[in-house]
Parts: C-alpha cells; sequence; structure tokens
C-alpha cells in the first residue's frame, strides 16, 4: 500500500495541509476557521491559505491517481509483463525535431497573440501536428521489441499524411511569399524578380540534373538557403506593404484594369 | 561519460550535421551545455543593463542614459528579472540537467524529449523577453513610453520562460525521485541532486504561480475593461515578490548543493553529518517558498508585516550559518592533510555560502519593522548576494564539473580570476545599497528622485562605488564567458580529475551499497 508515489504525494499533501492552518493562525485566523477550511471563521490570509490548500488538493488528487494506477511501484509493472523484475524504467532515444517544432509552435502561437490571430491559428496548427507527431512516435517505439521494425511501422503509417501535408504547406507557403515580394514590387520589379527567380531556379534544376554526383548535401544546403531566403523576402515585402494600385477605366459598370505605380 | 553518437537509424542511416545534432539533440550533456551558454550569454546582456541603470544613478535629474522614469525603470526591472530567470535558474538547471544524472546513476536524464523542449522553449522565451524589455515595453506602465504590444511580448516571453524551465524541471526531478541507480536511497544522493530536488520543487510550487500572475496582467492589458483586475499599472508591483525576500533563496538554493559536493571532495574529508545537511537544505528550502508574499493582493495587515513573514526571515539565518559551519568544520579537517594547493571551486563555493548568509541577514533585518528598510535599497542589496551567491556557486559549479559536461580542461586561473572579479563586484554594489538603505534610499530610485540622495548625504558616493561593483560584474561574467570558450579548445580531460569518486565521475555501472558513498572510495583508498 505505501508505495513510493504514495508517500510522495500524500506526504507533500500533509506538508502543504500543515502550512495552511500555520499559516492561516499566523496571519489572522481564528480559532476554527483554519482547521475547518473557513466554515467555522476566518482563515487568516486568503491568498496564503487558499495557495496551501490548493497545493494539498492537487498532491492528494495525484496520490490517488498514483495509487489508482499503481504507479511508480515495480512490482505490478513486473506483474503485468508476467517476468521477475520490472524491465528497465529508461529507454535510450535517439535526436528528435519534435521539441524544437513544438517550441517554435509555441513562439508562433505567441507572436499571434501579439501580432495577428492567423499567425495565433498557425501555431496552434503547429502545435496539434507536433502532439500527433510526437504522440505517433512514442507508440511506435514501444510497439515492438525491434527498433527497426517499430520504424518502419512508424514511417508506413504516417509517411503517407506526412509528405503531401508538407508538401502543401511548403508550396503554399513559397507561393505566398513570392506573390507578397511581386506585389511590393514595381510593375518592372516584379517582372525582373520573377524572370530572376524563374531562371534561377531552371538553372539549378539544370545543373543538378546535369551533375548528379553532386553531394546530397549540398543539394539540400542550396534548396534550404533558397527557401529561407525567399521566406524572408515574403516578411519583408509583407512589412512594408503592398505598391499602390490605381484603378484604370471610366464608369461604374466599364472594365477597368489596375495597375501599380 | 554518457554522451551518446547521433542516431542514424532516424535519419535513415544519414551523418546529422553539426547544426542538425545541436538542434535535434536528447543527449543531457549537449541539453546542459546549451543552458549553460545561453545562460552565460545572457549573464553578459542582464549586466549591461545594470550598468546602464548604475550610471544613471549618478544623475538622476537629468536622466542622461534613458531620457526619462519609465525607461530607467524598464532597464532596472530587466536586470533583475535577468538575473534570475534569464541566468541564475538556467545555469542551474543547465548543470543538473547534466550533472545530476550521473549522480544519481541514470543511464540519461528522464523524459530526455521534453527536457529538450524545455530548452527550446525558454530559449525562445528568453529572446521575446529581452526583445520585449528593448523596444520599449518590459514591466513598466502601459501609456507613458512603454508600448501596450511589446509590453504584451514580454509578458508572454516570461510565460514561455517560466514554462521552460518548469518543463526541465520536471525531467530533473522525475530522474532524481526514479531514475537513481539501485541501492541509492534519497538519503544517499549528493548534495546537489538533493539540493536540486529541493530547489525545483519549490520552483515547481511557485513558478505557476508567478505564471499566473503575469496571466492576469496580460489579460488586464488586452482584455475589455469589464475583465480588468486592476493591476494594470502595478506590473512590477504584482510581480516582484519572485525577485525579494524569501523565494531569492530558492533560486539561489542549489548553491548549497554545489558546495556541499566540492568542499568534501577538495579537502579529501567526508561531511561530519551527511544526513543533517540534507536536513538542512530542506528546511531552507520549504522557508524559501515565498508565492504567498504577495504585497499586490494585501488586504488588512500588510503580509510583509505578518509574523509568518517575519519568523521566515529570522529562522532561515541560522539554518545556512548552519551549512556555513559544517563546511568549514570539513575545509578544517581537511586542510592539514592536504599536500596539494586547494582548487579554485573550492574558494568560490564556500564564498557563495558566505553571501547567501549576508543575503539572508539583510532579509531578516528587512523584517525588522522598525528599521522601515522594506522598500529602501536594502531589497536590492539583499537581492544582490543572494542572486550574486548563486552566480558565484554557478562559476564554481561549471568550474567543477566543466571537464564532465564539455570534456575539455581549461586553466583554473582565468576562471578563478573572473569569479573572484564577480565576487568583488557583488560587495562593492551590495554594501553601498545597504548603507544606502539605512540612509533612506529608495529600491528603485527612480520613483522618486527627492530620495535617489544630494550631494550633501553621502548616497551619491555609494552610488559611485556601487558603479564600480557593477563594472567589475561585467568584467567578471565576460571572464567567464571566455572561460567557456577555451574550454572549447582546450585539451581532452580526465576521467576524474578531482579523485572525487561519487558517481558522476564514474565510467561505469555503479550499484550504492554504502551507507555514505560519498568519498568513501576515496577515504578506503587512504588519500
Amino acid at each position: 500500500m505505501l508505495t513510493t508515489g504514495f508517500k510522495l504525494w500524500f506526504g507533500s499533501c500533509a506538508a502543504a495541509l500543515s502550512a495552511a492552518v500555520f499559516a492561516g493562525y499566523t496571519s489572522g485566523g481564528t480559532e476554527t476557521g483554519p482547521i475547518s477550511l473557513g466554515w467555522k471563521g476566518g482563515v487568516g490570509n486568503h491568498v496564503t491559505y487558499v495557495l496551501f490548500v490548493t497545493a494539498a488538493a492537487v498532491f492528494g488528487l495525484l496520490g490517488i491517481i498514483a495509487i489508482a494506477f499503481r504507479d511508480a511501484d515495480s512490482e505490478s509493472v513486473a506483474e503485468v509483463l508476467g517476468v521477475d523484475t520490472a524491465p528497465p524504467a529508461q529507454t535510450q532515444v535517439g535526436s528528435s525535431i519534435w521539441p524544437v517544432l513544438g517550441a517554435l509552435g509555441v513562439a508562433t502561437l505567441v507572436i499571434g497573440l501579439v501580432v495577428s490571430s492567423a499567425l495565433f491559428v498557425v501555431g496552434l496548427l503547429v502545435l496539434v501536428a507536433v502532439s500527433l507527431e510526437w504522440t505517433m512516435n512514442n507508440w511506435s517505439e514501444r510497439a515492438t521489441g525491434d527498433p527497426e521494425v517499430n520504424r518502419e511501422l512508424r514511417e508506413r503509417l504516417l509517411r503517407p499524411i506526412e509528405i503531401p501535408i508538407l508538401a502543401l504547406v511548403g508550396i503554399g507557403v513559397l507561393v505566398l511569399a513570392m506573390s507578397r515580394v511581386l506585389l511590393a514590387s514595381s510593375v518592372n520589379g516584379a517582372v525582373l524578380v520573377a524572370g530572376v527567380v524563374g531562371v534561377c531556379v531552371f538553372g539549378a534544376a539544370f545543373l543538378f540534373s546535369r551533375r548528379p554526383n553532386i553531394p546530397r548535401r549540398v543539394v539540400s544546403t542550396v534548396l534550404i538557403v533558397s527557401c529561407v531566403a525567399v521566406l524572408a523576402a515574403g516578411i519583408v515585402a509583407a512589412a512594408t506593404g503592398e505598391r499602390e494600385f490605381h484603378q484604370q477605366g471610366g464608369g461604374s459598370g466599364g472594365d477597368h484594369v489596375e495597375v501599380g505605380e | 561519460m554518457t554522451e551518446t553518437a547521433a542516431d542514424t537509424t532516424r535519419t535513415g542511416g544519414v551523418v546529422p550535421t553539426a547544426l542538425e545534432a545541436a538542434v535535434t539533440t536528447t543527449d543531457h550533456l549537449r541539453i546542459g551545455r546549451a543552458w549553460l551558454a545561453s545562460g552565460a550569454l545572457l549573464l553578459v546582456a542582464s549586466l549591461v543593463a545594470g550598468l546602464l541603470v548604475s550610471v544613471e544613478r549618478m544623475d538622476l535629474t537629468g536622466m542622461a542614459v534613458f531620457g526619462d522614469v519609465d525607461s530607467l525603470f524598464r532597464f532596472w526591472s530587466a536586470y533583475r528579472v535577468g538575473l534570475v530567470l534569464l541566468v541564475v535558474v538556467p545555469v542551474f538547471v543547465g548543470l543538473a540537467t547534466a550533472v545530476v544524472p550521473l549522480q544519481v546513476g541514470a543511464s540519461s536524464i528522464v523524459f530526455p524529449r521534453a527536457a529538450a523542449l524545455g530548452f527550446w522553449v525558454w530559449a525562445l522565451g528568453a529572446a521575446f523577453t529581452v526583445a520585449g524589455f528593448v523596444i520599449d515595453g518590459g514591466l513598466g506602465t502601459p501609456g507613458a513610453v512603454s508600448r501596450t504590444d511589446a509590453l504584451a511580448l514580454t509578458l508572454l516571453g516570461l510565460l514561455m520562460v517560466i514554462g521552460g524551465i518548469c518543463c526541465a524541471t520536471v525531467c530533473i526531478l522525475t530522474t532524481i525521485v526514479a531514475g537513481r541507480t539501485a541501492g541509492m536511497n534519497l538519503s544517499r544522493v549528493p548534495l546537489f541532486a538533493w539540493s536540486v530536488l529541493v530547489a525545483g520543487s519549490i520552483w515547481l510550487v511557485t513558478l505557476p504561480v508567478l505564471a499566473a500572475n503575469t496571466v492576469l496582467i496580460y489579460v488586464d492589458l488586452t482584455g475589455r475593461s469589464a475583465v480588468a483586475f486592476g493591476v494594470e499599472d502595478t506590473i512590477w508591483g504584482q510581480l516582484s515578490w519572485a525577485f525579494s525576500h524569501p523565494q531569492v533563496y530558492a533560486f539561489a538554493l542549489p548553491l548549497v548543493g554545489i558546495a556541499g559536493d566540492i568542499v568534501p571532495v577538495a579537502a579529501r574529508r567526508r561531511h561530519g553529518n551527511h544526513r543533517a545537511l540534507l536536513v538542512l537544505t530542506a528546511l531552507i528550502g520549504v522557508l524559501s517558498f515565498g508565492a504567498y508574499a504577495q504585497a499586490a493582493f494585501d488586504i488588512g495587515t500588510p503580509i510583509r508585516e505578518q509574523a509568518i513573514f517575519v519568523v521566515e526571515a529570522f529562522l532561515i539565518v541560522p539554518l545556512v550559518l548552519l551549512v556555513l559551519v559544517g563546511l568549514v568544520d570539513v575545509l578544517r579537517r581537511g586542510v592539514g592533510s592536504r599536500r596539494t594547493r586547494m582548487p579554485a571551486p573550492l574558494y568560490l563555493s564556500v564564498l557563495s555560502v558566505l553571501f547567501l548568509l549576508d543575503g539572508t541577514v539583510l532579509g531578516a533585518l528587512r523584517a525588522v519593522a522598525p528599521l522601515d528598510l522594506l522598500d529602501r535599497s536594502t531589497t536590492g542589496a539583499q537581492f544582490t548576494f543572494t542572486i550574486g551567491a548563486a552566480l558565484l556557486a554557478a562559476m564554481a559549479g561549471t568550474l567543477w564539473w566543466g571537464d564532465l559536461i564539455v570534456g575539455r580542461v581549461v586553466p583554473q586561473g582565468f576562471g578563478l580570476a573572473s569569479a573572484l572579479a564577480v565576487a568583488v563586484g557583488i560587495v562593492l554594489i551590495a554594501v553601498p545599497d545597504t548603507i544606502s538603505g539605512f540612509m533612506g534610499l529608495a529600491d528603485f530610485t527612480g520613483g522618486d528622485l527627492v530620495g535617489a540622495g544630494n550631494p550633501g548625504s553621502g548616497v551619491d558616493v555609494l552610488n559611485t562605488v556601487a558603479l564600480v561593483g557593477s563594472a567589475h560584474l561585467l568584467v567578471g561574467a565576460l571572464g567567464w564567458l571566455v572561460t567557456g570558450v577555451l574550454r572549447l579548445r582546450g585539451a581532452r580531460s580526465l576521467a576524474d580529475p578531482w579523485g572525487g569518486h561519487t558517481l558522476e565521475w564514474s565510467t561505469s555501472p555503479v550499484e550504492v551499497t554504502s551507507e555514505s558513498p560519498l568519498l568513501d572510495a576515496t577515504v578506503e583508498a587512504g588519500a
């Protein structure tokens, strides 16, 4: 009965309750107030008392959960698995991109709260995606005893979803960024930018196809740098704003064309 | 060392680049290094803010540096918030992330991905917080000079900082509670791991309260007037409890563990009573719980005049004194038998406990109502002594465990010189602020120009001394940063440079069978 979890959480609960009563009596509580949770009399300083009692309630709840699920009880783990001793609690995990992506999701959410609700939604979507990926990763790592099988299992399940979504998002972001750049440039500038970018894309593709032995790392570096450059230019252009447009043409029902200056 | 090679099974056999490895790592030593490096960089930034404030204090009527009181307040609060949440706590978290799993015999930190998440959330939050302070945000009064969106960015950055610290702390605490090797019960864990367990527990029950305060302010700042909690104009007033007595001790508490681990190994004598030190550390931790001491919510008798606040302030002094006596006793017994020179971290760690004692004494004096020191510059002096002590201990810790964390050595002399510059800086800032407090100088001098002193009061001279102290502190911090860079280029370190024989220096799995594992191997070897 007195498992490690029980001792930790209920011990903390008792300590927090004692602290609440002590704080109540030393901050102006009546004789019975602090020991009756304020039902019979005052509890002294409300903030102090409420903090300690809330802490006690949380610790107590965690204790009940630990007991109910037999958490922190190695004997029960061994019993469930049908082995004599519990397996190691810790398994080595490799590198993972999800922590940093999760943090970037939180950061996007925060910037969205300050700047725009659209960014806030993007942050939320990133967090949801990271949560799902992280959860699936953890599940797949324990699916079987063979890490290689686990990896294949994960990829077979998630790759058909990940690749199309990532492709759509990537294309969408790049198109959006390019459109911001073109809208912020002058009319002739936009033509020039579109031409230069097109030539660069075509040139790079031509070069890579002619030289298939170019190291994979060089190709990925060029692609990443190019995407980041387009993205940065898009952000700068969005912050600068679109060029001014003037309506050409006449009356209300007539054809009109928008041109920039 | 538990540093593992990059996992290539997930990358289809492709070896990740250095950048990819750094960004995606879940290795506790790498994550620990990231915390330490970020903390060192932000220390320099925080101290630059402090130095500018010290320069401005020389002549507040002119406001030559900041131009107005609101901007001065912004940097003044940035200095305090930065030193605690962006420097001292992260550096302790970094040390703990790297060292504690090894100390308790765990193969790695528990929840390594969550530990990485904690770092990245904190790092991005720190960037937002700094940006918020720089772009007219901070924790000042909205509508004066501060911009509302920049204030919001600072508050949200602080929330991320708190979230990241809590996430990392949960991982460290779970490692201590659930990841210990066979035979190592909690009474046998090294003092640093124990002090982190105690301090981390206090952080976990108090930092969410600070986060709740921040959310209230944020809602007040950006919400409609109908949901206003009425604290918009007193942002700092609602958060200041976290940066003064008694909460500030909780942030500095791991220094007791650092000193407790360094001194016996350096002096080649075990603690007279290891368990007594565990109990003392726990008691200091309990007394440092400060989330209740929120003057902003005072109803009736002010919280800082109530018995619990005063009793706590006085009780903590003898506890820290007992810790210091215990360490000095070990030193006294060991110094005669040691034939070689004492290592630099020993001096620094003992000095840090001495500074913590100074801080607690000032905390007790602040609680004496007739002295009327609660809102005087004595508050700043107490902050400087306590957080300065933590900083000194962190420097001692990085010199002590640096070989283990980085795998390379650095000359101890340069690190010692940097830390001593910091120590001199702490004294030169804290002592004048203490005296100025007794002379009536307000804690935030910019808000009370009359109380800021005049040429005849002597406060101006003291402000000059404090300015020199700020410069010393900055030079020392830069020296610490340089020490870290030099270490990266140093020669490969030995497995056990100090002859410590505690678990973190062991290279093979260990089962603890002794009641007092610390130094047993050394004593048995007759060292």
